[in-house]
């Protein structure tokens, strides 16, 4: 890390890896408020927001070697953060399940079309079309699309049965393809 | 030369191990500020540390250090409460990580709240510069590194006497400097004692040396003072000049002669190792006439 | 919404994500913050002036303290669930005997103690595991402290601690663990009963009887005092056939039980003792163990 320019997230995070506290410091400053607004629109309980965005910080402590290198940091960290939520939903606290769910799955670190595509929402039409959702369906879209989050987790989180969640994502990617049509 | 404000008082010290004299009869005084305690090899400066830092007990002799006396039971507990004593070959559970160690060994030095006692961790960590690698494993630090976990798990508690035992061994230049705009810092107000046998430490960063040497003391006093000793004793010539007790050729092409010049020779300033040089040489020649 | 900026990449302004932390921005404003905020640094950086800095000063300490203290391990953690102060716990799992090579040691011993009673199959099965389970403990409190085998002997000796509770401490942990793996080998001999447990009280009297002699001389001297009493006591009194001893007899089994009560009394009355010796001592120079 050279010392006249700050350091890319990647570079913070391969320090982390190597037991480098300020490195971790540095990661959490930069990261720990935009994940505490965006926990702030996943759940109401700011203490189960505390509680995740901790658990997500430990969980990149230890695990910061295992980021590939593949896609944004900030996408890797949210990927570990909406998890623990969904754990936290579950009831489901214990560290060494979710290390073992992390270690099964890995979280997607490449931002899907769908997420590249909302980057640039300059299209009058999508933005039209995503609105005209009905809010349930949004909160699918967001879940599965945004969140990465698979049916069962999706499930978890927004307290609907997985059935549900798969019929309302079809619902939702039926209703856009019909309004940019 | 008593002061009023010396905190250390060391009486006719003697500890002998087997046939060896580690100690005979050595007597001083410590006041604030950075004490260096020069020395070869085996001339002793461990044992005294072990000493002052309670470590051992000697054979003969008292000590009275921050007004306490270690041979009373309480009084020790005490006074290791308000002391760091950095040993010179430190030992480390490998397997634990620079906070782990240095938590463990401020359990030792009962700070028991957890909270506090971490604190504390991290502060003598950050003041060593170990911070960042303070969750990395002993075994994978460097050995500068390790010996500055040694100096900070001394600087637990802001003992009031520091002993550190060749504290600047095995480190680069740099790590040195470091070393010494540490070590300098807490020799304000605070009595720091230690050993090495770099003379440019002593001039470095001590206000008062000492000298030991087989046992005894040969020195007390200022840097000044003992490079006063050699005060017309160095000087310049072309070859060797046989009369010297020591000499060496310098980059100048010169010779740096020490001991006792001849008439009219080319006399130069001293040095603080030069005096020191002075006073083992002497030694040494008193040995060989015996 | 947001702004364009000189390279013509698209910015959420304060503004944006103001509303997008309210609540306020629609189903697609809400997806393009989110989706920028993730690769976007600049905008990150925006989203501090959002959040508490008290809030996140306090999660920033948990988490550092979280991350600095080292994750405990089972036993540990069990210690500490059952009341142990977290201090004593960190001594504990600091014991130098406690590492993988002694637990090994330990096993091995007992796994042929077991095996040697499966061999013989005969009324002395359980003679090996009686001889040699008392002394297990002595063998490990006497890898469990003191110079050259603690590597922070010589900066203990210079800390408060009292030494002589740090070896009981350590001692304690050693009892312990041995007693439960002798205790599993027990479980494992041919014939079980009572008398497969007949080691417990002369192993109990025995480390008891080597603390309080380690009060009066050197411990690692003590340690082996005792086990070499031990063993001769074994070879006196074991009379064939078939193999029975005294020492496992009820008589015997009380005399141990009032041997370990006698030697905690000694330990509790000479205990200075050891503290003024040790705490203050003449061994020569300590020879500090070399990391590898």
């Amino acid at each position: 890390m050279r010392p006249d320019r700050a350091p890319s997230d990647a570079e913070l995070l391969a320090a982390v890896a190597e037991g480098d506290s300020d490195a971790f410091g540095a990661l959490y400053d930069q990261h720990a408020p935009w994940l505490l607004v965006r926990l702030r629109r996943r759940t109401a309980d700011s203490d189960a927001a505390d509680q995740v965005a901790q658990e997500t910080f430990l969980v990149v402590w230890r695990d910061a070697g295992r980021f590939r290198g593949q896609g944004a940091v900030g996408a890797w960290i949210w990927g570990i953060a909406i998890r623990r939520l969904v754990d936290l939903q579950r009831g489901r606290v214990a560290q060494e399940r979710l290390a073992g769910l992390l270690g099964r799955r890995r979280v997607s670190d490449v931002a899907s079309a769908e997420e590249q595509a909302l980057v640039r929402l300059e299209h009058r039409e999508v933005i039209r079309a995503l609105n005209r959702l009905s809010p349930e369906l949004q909160a699918v879209l967001q879940a599965t699309v945004l969140d990465g989050l698979s049916t069962r987790e999706a499930a978890v989180l927004l307290g609907i049965p997985p059935g549900t969640v798969k019929t309302r994502a079809m619902r939702a990617r039926a209703q856009l393809r019909q309004d940019l049509a | 030369m008593t002061t009023p404000a010396s905190t250390v008082q060391a009486r006719d010290l003697t500890m002998t191990f087997g046939r060896t004299r580690a100690l005979d009869g050595v007597s001083f005084e410590l006041v604030p500020g950075v004490t260096g305690l020069l020395g070869p090899n085996g001339a002793g400066k461990t044992t005294l540390l072990r000493v002052l830092a309670t470590v051992s007990a000697p054979d003969a002799g008292s000590v009275l250090t921050l007004g306490l006396d270690p041979r009373r039971t309480d009084q020790r507990l005490d006074l290791r409460g308000r002391l760091g004593y950095m040993p010179q070959e430190p030992g480390f559970h490998a397997h634990f990580t620079a906070f782990e160690f240095v938590d463990y060994v401020a359990i030792l030095k009962e700070l028991h709240q957890r909270r506090a006692r971490h604190e504390e961790v991290r502060r003598v960590l950050e003041l060593v510069g170990l911070d960042a690698v303070r969750r990395k494993k002993i075994k994978a630090l460097s050995g500068g590194m390790r010996r500055r976990v040694a100096l900070a798990q001394a600087l637990l508690g802001d003992p009031d006497l520091l002993i550190l035992d060749e504290p600047t061994a095995g480190l680069d230049p740099e790590q040195r400097l470091r070393f010494r705009e540490l070590v300098g810092q807490l020799g304000e107000g605070r009595t720091v004692l230690l050993s090495t046998h770099q003379t440019e430490d002593v001039v470095a960063l001590c206000q008062q040396v000492m000298m030991l040497h087989l046992g005894k003391l040969r020195f007390t006093g200022t840097p000044l003072e003992l490079a006063g000793l050699a005060q017309g004793h160095v000087w310049h010539s072309h070859k060797r000049d046989p009369g010297a007790l020591g000499a060496w050729r310098t980059g100048t092409g010169q010779h740096r002669n020490i001991g006792n010049p001849p008439a009219g020779a080319d006399l130069l300033e001293p040095t603080l190792e030069d005096g020191y040089l002075l006073l083992l040489g002497g030694d040494q020649f008193e040995e060989v006439a015996a | 919404m947001g702004g364009v900026d000189a390279a013509g990449a698209w910015h959420a302004d304060g503004e944006v994500l103001g509303a997008y932390s309210d609540g306020r921005l629609d189903a697609a404003g809400r997806w393009s913050v989110e989706a920028h905020l993730t690769s976007c640094a600049a905008c990150r950086l925006q989203a501090r002036a959002l959040v508490d800095p008290a809030r996140l000063r306090r999660l920033r300490a948990a988490l550092i303290e979280a991350v600095d203290v080292p994750r405990a391990g089972v036993v540990e953690r069990l210690l500490v669930r059952l009341g142990v102060a977290d201090h004593t716990v960190r001594v504990l799992a600091a014991t130098p005997a406690l590492r993988g090579s002694w637990l090994l040691a330990v096993a091995t011993t007992l796994a042929f103690a077991v095996l040697a009673a499966w061999v013989s199959r005969g009324a002395d099965a359980t003679m090996w595991l009686l001889c040699v389970a008392p002394l297990l403990p002595l063998a490990g409190i006497a890898v469990a402290y003191g110079p050259g085998i603690d590597p922070t002997y010589e900066i203990g000796l210079a800390a408060p601690l009292g030494s002589f509770r740090l070896l009981l401490l350590r001692a304690a942990t050693v009892l312990g663990t041995s007693t439960l793996l002798a205790a599993a080998a027990s479980l494992m001999l041919p014939r079980l009963g009572w008398g497969a447990a007949g080691w417990l009280l002369p192993s109990l009297g025995l480390t008891a009887c080597s603390l309080a002699l380690a009060t009066t001389i050197e411990p690692l001297r003590a340690f082996g005092i005792t086990a070499g009493a031990w063993v001769v006591a074994v070879a006196v009194t074991v009379a064939p056939p078939p193999p029975s001893s005294v020492l496992f007899s009820a008589a015997g089994q009380v005399a141990f039980a009032t041997l370990a009560l006698l030697a905690a009394v000694v330990m509790m009355v000479r205990r200075g003792r050891f503290e003024a010796d040790r705490g203050f001592d003449t061994t020569p120079r300590f020879a500090a163990r070399r990391l590898r």
